[in-house]
């Protein structure tokens, strides 16, 4: 198993109701199967995950990368700083 | 003076954003010109959607911020060899209207070496790609903002 960190920001937080869960997953989960977990655990934020940005250890990544292990994981909408 | 020595200053900050302060650490013995970029809260807004802002309310993703910052600082130095001193820094919290949130600030000999449009390629790319978001407070309620900015491999 691999144990991770996931974080939530802005409007994908306040649907998850929380700032970030420790979650273990199965070692060679990729990203798209951690998104699917998480809309499973948590119904508000299934249409919110067809358009988040999903970072690994603080860099964007996308649905076919494979989560390393203790990573730090993001969800967040598209960035509207400035 | 090497590139590698030039300044490059980059933060989120819950703190006022103090121009002198930021100018004077970007500024060197060859520094002739500075293009600064500031953003400010709008009070009323009349284009598009009109309407009135009471504040916004910034967060962040603070280290995973400023390493998109300094990615940006690193994008605008291959860009524009002639900059010297790059400064970009978001204040985050509850900001209210007339207040600076975001400066974008580059350095160089002369006026006419491309630093206008680093100072704005800075600010465009930190808009794309910083997390940073804000919500919205007004007199009828609140909402989150955001972005169209869908980030690619590798940004």
């Amino acid at each position: 198993m691999n144990k991770i960190k996931v974080l939530f920001f802005a409007t994908i937080r306040d649907k998850a109701g929380t700032k970030s869960v420790e979650l273990n997953i199965p070692n060679e989960m990729t990203v798209q199967a951690l998104k699917e977990k998480l809309a499973n655990e948590y119904p508000n934020l299934k249409d919110s995950l067809k358009a988040v940005l999903v970072s690994v250890n603080q860099e964007y990544s996308f649905d076919d990368a494979v989560i390393p292990f203790n990573a730090e994981i993001a969800l967040f909408p598209p960035v509207s700083g400035g | 003076m090497q590139p590698s020595n030039f300044p490059t200053i980059y933060s989120i900050t819950e703190s006022e954003i103090d121009l002198n302060d930021l100018l004077a650490k970007i500024t060197l013995p060859s520094t002739g010109a500075a293009a600064i970029f500031t953003g400010m809260v709008r009070g009323v807004t009349s284009r598009d959607d009109p309407h009135e802002t009471v504040y916004l309310e910034y967060e962040s993703y603070v280290p995973m911020a400023e390493a998109k910052m300094k990615q940006v600082a690193d994008e605008i130095r291959e860009k524009w060899s002639s900059v010297e001193g790059i400064a970009i820094v978001q204040r985050i919290g509850k900001l209210y209207p007339k207040t600076p949130t975001v400066l974008i600030a580059c350095t160089a000999a002369h006026r006419d070496t491309g630093v206008f449009e680093a100072a704005r390629y800075g600010i465009d790319r930190l808009k794309e790609i910083v997390p940073v978001w804000k919500k919205e407070v007004g007199p009828n309620g609140e909402e989150w903002i955001e972005g169209d900015y869908f980030p690619k491999a590798g940004e």
